[in-house]
């Protein structure tokens, strides 16, 4: 009669826990920890390589016959092109100070998620080809060979990281893993192995405009609608320039914002404030999608998309490009852009603020300013009539988004517009902001449902911070400045922190704005009742 | 000696010894950064099986303890094992791990007719504490499915809005309550 074993036993309690050596212990490719896998007709459209239907929970993922080849050719090939990867493959001294920076490891406690041995996934099989001490001594110094369950355990790793940069803060060598997670992903994408929701927004984008693929008629009549909305709250309708010429600014946002609540609200955001500052600008229907979809597939991805940005600058003839509230299209922007497509057009220059004459010499170069940037600079000049009152049921922190934080050092200019346009601020810890800020753990492509349990772990690190203010200060609100956030940051406080509201900085900015002309305020933009409203006077 | 006086010298160490065994439940690896670092926002997983295992052991002791203030030490350990991909049994096991603990710390000192009844009282309040921890961890599934639907419908609720107006025909902007 076999015996039933003790908890001790199920619970895997157990100094010797796993029984095989880390290189030989394989991920589980478990529902909720893997996302579906992309389209074939969606690779095929987009002429990536070798499009093939499989499933990452199947043995076989039908990899093209020359795999091994394949991926061995295309790491060299990006080894002699990116001489910092060759640096990153050397470099690294395993001192384990990057090792519990991670979120992913911090919420799933796999040893693999330590951005030292995710990064040793690549470097082992760089050693075996690339290191003379690995072609010696091989799996003694733990080099390794190209297997199919290598393939598989790279795959598995590269998207269990959100390329946030939050270890590359504390690696003594500066080692950017995230561009080590990106070269995988490209490697990957070599053998026709990619995932389904970022590389239908590529399509998306490449061909219609914005990641859900709406034609621009209908794209036009959402922001209308989102106008009327506005309409409805302050009795004031905004214009909607689209495609127009001849304007001095394009304006440029993730659409995630046009469709997604509460990404809405932030849009309503800009439209007021732009009709409040009669703002000379347009939008464009090509150029709608800010945020970046590629630099999650390819560096060559990344650079098309991009393109959009200064080609349709180029058609309206616009002097420069003011964007909104995004994550990583704004590392794209401050770290890759000018050498994906600069220079920049001839009718762009460095751009002016037309209100208050600022002029903005740190964008010399890419000719874009970030939103909070330019209503900052507002805000110092006087030129918003703020009622920070209306704001006044909320108490709210600021997620730092992990790459306008790192990426880009935008770190003061969202705090210093809350404190003007709230009452109540708190800041989460000081070791989880700024730029040691925790990512909301589903960028880079990850915010996809069907991972959402591994988005709840890899996300706590953030919902813990928020949880301990919203406990020990009352806070009921986080504002960000990212669309991913905006979309990932509200089941993440449903679990971690359940009452807590999350918003743009824009939508806050929109509730304080005091328009000229405008009615009198009862609701907030999401057609909520505003505090201090006398009831009486309302009569 | 009565039950509360003997946890009081022994608490500390069940302590210790709970925090080890449920720290020897993820990949030795791992374990260092759990175990080494007493931050609870640099190390937030050692700190929620830190702060569970005090508030387990009061309860466990008999202590005069509201429950609220139990759940409240164990909601966070049991919300990130809910989602660590392990086996409902695995997640909420850790706190049977007490058993064997008690059983080595405590039991020797109570193992006599006028005190066992008070030990299975002790290990009784454990079951108890196991089926906390089981509502607790159903409770967390359950808004993981329901924040996994709110989302679906979320990342396209103006689309639906604009297609919803397209077939009534009703003016641009009537509030349909979807997405909410």
């Amino acid at each position: 009669m076999a015996k039933l074993p003790t908890p001790q036993m199920l619970m895997a309690s157990r100094p010797d826990f796993p029984k095989a050596a880390w290189l030989d212990t394989k991920p589980l490719f478990a529902p909720g920890s893997y996302c579906y896998p992309e389209k074939k007709d969606t690779m095929e459209l987009l002429h990536m390589p070798n499009p093939h239907d499989w499933d990452p929970s199947a043995e076989d993922w039908n990899l093209p016959e020359n795999w091994e080849k394949i991926l061995c050719d295309a790491f060299e090939e990006r080894l002699e092109k990116h001489r910092s990867l060759k640096l990153f493959m050397d470099i690294c001294v395993r001192c384990g100070a990057c090792a519990d920076k991670c979120h992913f490891f911090l919420g799933t406690n796999d040893p693999k998620n330590m951005p030292v041995l995710r990064a040793e996934l690549l470097r082992s099989l760089y050693r075996r080809d690339h290191a003379m001490l690995g072609k010696i001594l091989g799996r003694k110094i733990g080099a390794r060979k190209w297997d199919k369950e290598v393939v598989k355990e790279l795959f598995y790793y590269a998207y269990q990281c959100t390329e946030c940069r939050r270890c590359s803060l504390f690696c003594p060598y500066g080692i950017d893993t995230a561009e080590i997670t990106a070269i995988v992903r490209e490697l990957m994408h070599e053998v026709g192995l990619g995932i389904h929701w970022i590389m239908d927004p590529v399509k998306n984008c490449s061909f219609t405009g914005n990641h859900l693929g709406i034609q621009p008629h209908s794209f036009k009549e959402i922001v209308e609608m989102l106008a009327d909305d506005c309409e409805t709250v302050t009795g004031i309708r905004p214009k909607t320039p689209f495609n127009e010429k001849g304007h001095e600014i394009l304006f440029i946002t993730p659409s995630g914002d046009v469709f997604a609540d509460p990404g809405i609200y932030t849009f309503m955001g800009y439209l007021l404030l732009f009709h409040e500052l009669d703002l000379d600008y347009t939008f464009s229907t090509y150029a709608s999608e800010g945020g970046n979809f590629g630099s999650f597939t390819s560096f060559n991805m990344a650079k098309k998309l991009n393109a959009k940005m200064y080609a349709e600058a180029k058609r309206l003839g616009v002097k420069w490009i003011l964007g909104g509230e995004c994550g990583h299209m704004w590392r794209v922007i401050n770290q890759y852009m000018e050498t994906y497509n600069g220079p920049t057009p001839d009718n762009m220059v460095v751009p002016t603020s037309p209100i208050t004459g600022t002029v903005f010499k740190h964008a010399a170069a890419t000719k874009m300013v970030h939103i909070t940037e330019f209503t900052a600079d507002l805000i110092r000049h006087g030129k918003l009539n703020l009622d920070p009152s209306r704001n006044d049921h909320i108490i709210t922190t600021f997620h730092d988004s992990c790459n306008p934080a790192r990426a880009m050092g935008l770190l003061d200019e969202p705090r210093y517009i809350l404190k003007h346009v709230c009452n109540h601020f708190v800041e989460m810890p000081e070791n989880t902001i700024r730029e040691q800020t925790f990512c909301c753990g589903a960028g880079s492509g990850l915010n996809t449902e069907e991972i959402m349990e591994l988005r709840m772990r890899s996300g706590m690190p953030r919902g813990n911070a928020l949880r301990y203010v919203q406990q020990k200060f009352g806070v009921n609100h986080m504002a960000c400045v990212c669309a991913i956030d905006r979309a990932t940051l509200p089941p993440l406080a449903d679990y971690w922190a359940p009452g807590v509201n999350v918003s743009g900085v824009h939508e806050l900015v929109a509730n304080a704005l005091v328009m000229k002309g405008e009615g009198k305020r009862t609701m907030d933009l999401r057609q909520e009742d505003l505090p201090n409203v006398d009831a009486e006077e309302d009569q | 000696m009565n039950t509360q006086q003997i946890f009081r010298d022994k608490t500390d160490k069940i302590v210790k010894l709970w925090v080890e065994a449920v720290i020897n439940c993820y990949p030795d690896r791992s374990r260092p950064a759990l175990s080494s670092n007493m931050d609870p926002f640099t190390n937030p997983v050692g700190g929620m099986i830190r702060e569970a295992a005090q508030g387990l052991v009061l309860a466990i002791s008999g202590a005069d303890i509201q429950i609220e203030q139990i759940k409240k030490s164990i909601e966070r350990l049991i919300k990130i094992r809910a989602v660590q991909a392990l086996s409902p049994g695995e997640a909420i096991g850790i706190i049977y791990l007490f058993k064997p603990i008690l059983r080595a710390e405590i039991l020797p000192q109570m193992n006599k007719p006028s005190s066992f009844s008070e030990y299975l009282d002790i290990e009784s309040r454990l079951d108890t504490l196991a089926m906390m921890a089981f509502d607790l961890y159903v409770r967390d599934r359950e808004v993981l499915a329901d924040i996994r639907i709110k989302e679906i419908r979320n990342q396209y609720a103006e689309l639906k809005r604009w297609a919803q107006n397209l077939n009534s025909n009703a003016p641009l902007g009537t509030f349909t309550g979807c997405g909410n």
